[in-house]
């Protein structure tokens, strides 16, 4: 028995020598899988209650979050943005995304001149007639 | 690979250690900035560009009107929330042109917006305007 493995282990010392192969496969299988499904986005980071709706639709590819939460207040990428400041800011990140779709993420008890202060702010800087709003998913 | 490798051992064996160790550092790192962010939408249309000249003969208007506190009228009627897709349905079948305005002042709830735009959208009513209401 101690001679067939240190005939097995001849030429590398007398370390064991695990076969690497397939722990290689299932990791390259799995680098490849979080490659294809890695999207970059900038989350608003606000907790935002959304309102229950039957014409929905999801969105995808995602490419830019803009969030108003309860107190009427705009995020994006985790930070306070002021409502004049929007158009610039989704146009900064435009130029990391150029292809994907906006989402505005609207909490239930935001101000009404908040959210359509926004969609025009979209359509100026964006140039999209339809502005996909979010909604609590089913 | 493998067989090959059986059938010559003269061959050198190239050592995969470095690769393996770059290979999960770009796992860890995909791992890591992974986001799954699913999100459910429904299309708001943006307010129209004012327009100086009204239009010679303005099509019928079916205007819901939001105001502060989220009462709800349908062409000056009080309506009940869940009632505003069977009033558009009944006025747009008296005048199929009819647009629909959706009109909120400025302190009204964002979430009455998209549930009235949501019972649009199934009323099959097209085409639909959010505006601010000037505060009249």
């Amino acid at each position: 028995m101690a001679r067939r493995k240190r005939a097995l282990n001849a030429g590398s010392g007398d370390e064991q020598d695990v076969n690497l192969t397939p722990m290689l496969d299932v990791v390259f299988i799995l680098l490849i899988f979080f490659i294809v499904t890695a999207q970059f986005i900038k989350e608003p980071g606000v907790d935002i209650s959304r309102q229950d709706v039957d014409n929905d639709t999801a969105v995808k590819p995602l490419a830019i979050l803009v969030a108003i939460d309860a107190n009427s207040d705009i995020y994006m990428d985790k930070r306070l943005v002021e409502p004049n400041e929007v158009e610039f800011q989704i146009k900064e990140l435009r130029k990391d995304n150029p292809k994907g779709r906006l989402v505005v993420q609207v909490d239930n008890e935001a101000n009404a001149e908040t959210l359509v202060g926004l969609l025009e702010t979209i359509k100026k800087a964006d140039g999209s007639t339809v502005i996909d709003v979010s909604t609590s998913p089913d | 690979m493998r067989g090959r490798a059986s059938r010559a051992p003269e061959e050198a064996k190239v050592d995969l250690t470095p690769m393996l160790d770059v290979v999960f550092i770009l796992l860890i790192f995909f791992i890591v900035t992974a986001v799954f962010t699913q999100e459910q939408a429904i299309g708001l249309e943006p307010p129209p560009p004012p327009v100086d000249t009204p239009p010679e003969n303005p099509p019928p208007v079916i205007q819901i009107y939001i105001s502060g506190d989220n009462l709800i009228r349908v062409n000056g009627r009080p309506t009940d929330i869940g009632s505003v897709r069977a009033n558009i349905e009944r006025l747009k079948a008296e005048n199929p042109e009819s647009a629909v305005i959706i009109q909120a002042e400025p302190e009204a709830r964002s979430g009455v917006i998209i549930n009235i735009r949501d019972q649009a959208y199934s009323a099959q009513a097209r085409p639909v305007n959010i505006v601010l209401s000037g505060g009249e």
